[in-house]
């Protein structure tokens, strides 16, 4: 799958633009890492490529198709195979559990064993059953990312997921989002401040975005390591 | 013989159910529509209502009983004096309350359930539902805030309804009734009725906010 920005610009207000002409691409399998200071536009151009938000102007191409353009069907077949994570969660009434499984019940296809791996695997097995209100910040983070990897998405996309998190749910999250690409063959993008040397390992490419423009592109030479 | 307290409290419950029950579907409805609106003009609807739910109850009365005095438009309806125009006037009485309780979650909340169904891949007709699920609570509280506005008004049940005893006497307009035959006692049991009434019903509206909302 490939998915590519052109000439995209993007304004919230439609007086000034929070993107400006950004042309990228992005193909799986790989792993791309946004980076950039606050403000500067990295959730913005994630929820264009995760189809959640439509630019202002310019294209969204997958596989060379306008996403856009399609027709409802086509781009709800397209939306159901990408996870974008928010950077602050978005919980809904219920458990823990309810949670994790929301998007597998959406989809009509909740897989217990799937969800009970995912649950123990990031330490949530002693709360599956208490309320998200009375989450800590970090275990609500964890919540929300759980709820994407139960998915088993082919493209996630995730937006800061390291803040709040301890190294050791960190660490399994760089070995979760590993396996999607090394073993699913599936594209994984991420904004993130922090840089975790397991994480610069393996991206595939690193995109700076500063104010709305990127300011510079890079592959990684040390990829596939 | 005065009628017994217990034939006017259920005619009361029954009167100002289906009064707010009916205004809290048209108030779901004309959520679900405003939500459709830009925040401004979301907010301009919200505001207008929000002045109506200060409106007296017996110029809400006025209103209704000309719409339906003999030479009124509903005239010909002949429903004026029964409990069905009660119910008409409580329904406007309820409809402000019922809908600034629930609208501003609507808005708030419409926004963060779609950007939740769209990230997950999920198409945007998986909204509604979700956001229904997430809007119970509101929804509960938002009907038994009106439902007792509904219950505790005086003006419309006794423009439009005349505290005819046996027929449209509710336990306001009985309250006032007796008082003025100098009937203490009886109107003192009747306005413990409705403080009880009420109290409970804020007692369902924390409970529903404080442990139904988040579970
Ligand atoms: N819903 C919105 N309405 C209006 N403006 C917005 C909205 N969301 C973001 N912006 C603006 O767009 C610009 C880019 O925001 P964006 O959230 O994409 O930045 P970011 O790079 O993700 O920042 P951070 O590192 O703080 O997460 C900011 O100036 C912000 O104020
Ligand atoms: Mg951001």
């Amino acid at each position: 799958m490939e998915i590519a920005l052109e000439n995209v610009w993007h304004s919230y207000d439609g007086e000034t633009y929070v993107l400006r002409n950004i042309s990228l691409r992005f193909r799986s399998p790989g792993t791309y890492l946004l980076i950039g200071p606050n403000g500067a536009g990295k959730t913005t151009l994630l929820k264009i490529v995760s189809f959640i938000i439509r630019p202002s102007r310019g294209r969204v191409l997958v596989d060379g198709a306008s996403f856009w353009d399609l027709d409802n069907a086509s781009r709800d077949s397209i939306r159901g195979s990408i996870v974008y994570v928010h950077d602050k969660p978005i919980l809904v009434r219920g458990t823990v559990k309810f949670n994790v499984e929301l998007g597998l019940r959406l989809k009509k296809r909740v897989d217990e064993s799937i969800v009970e791996y995912y649950i123990t695997r990031y330490g949530l097995k002693e709360l599956e059953n208490k309320s998200v209100n009375r989450l800590s910040a970090g275990q609500a983070k964890t919540v929300s990312i759980v709820r994407a990897l139960v998915t088993e998405p082919t493209v996630l996309v995730l937006d800061e997921p390291f803040t709040y998190l301890d190294s050791t749910r960190s660490t399994l999250l760089i070995e979760d989002i590993m396996r999607i690409v090394r073993e699913r063959g599936g594209m994984v993008l991420i904004a993130t401040h922090y840089m975790y040397r397991e994480l610069k390992a393996l991206a595939t490419e690193f995109v700076e975005i500063v104010n709305g423009e990127i300011s510079s592109h890079a592959k990684n030479v040390f990829a596939n390591s | 013989m005065a009628e017994s307290i217990f034939s006017i409290t259920i005619r009361s419950l029954y009167v100002s159910s289906v009064a707010s029950l009916l205004a809290f579907i048209a108030a779901t409805l004309l959520s679900l529509v405003a939500s459709q609106l830009t925040r401004r003009r979301a907010e301009m609807v919200l505001s207008f209502f929000e002045s109506l739910v200060g409106v007296p109850t017996t110029v809400i009365g006025l209103l209704v009983y000309m719409l339906l005095f003999p030479g009124g438009p509903l005239g010909f309806l002949r429903i004026l004096y029964t409990p069905y125009a009660i119910i008409i006037g409580e329904f406007f009485v309820a409809l402000p309350m019922a809908f600034t309780t629930m609208f501003r979650h609507f808005y708030s909340l419409r926004d963060s359930v779609r950007e939740l169904v769209l990230s997950l891949g999920e198409p945007e007709k998986h909204v509604p539902r979700l956001l229904l699920r997430e809007l119970t609570p509101i929804l509960v509280s938002s009907y038994l805030t009106s439902f007792s506005r509904a219950i505790g008004e005086l003006g419309v049940a006794l423009i439009v309804g005349g505290g005819i005893e046996g027929y449209t006497n509710v336990l306001t307009t009985a309250i006032a009734i007796q008082t003025s035959i100098g009937n203490y006692e009886y109107a003192i049991w009747i306005g413990l009725i409705l403080i009880l009434i009420t109290i409970a019903i804020t007692f369902a509206v924390k409970i529903v906010g404080e442990y139904i909302l988040w579970r």
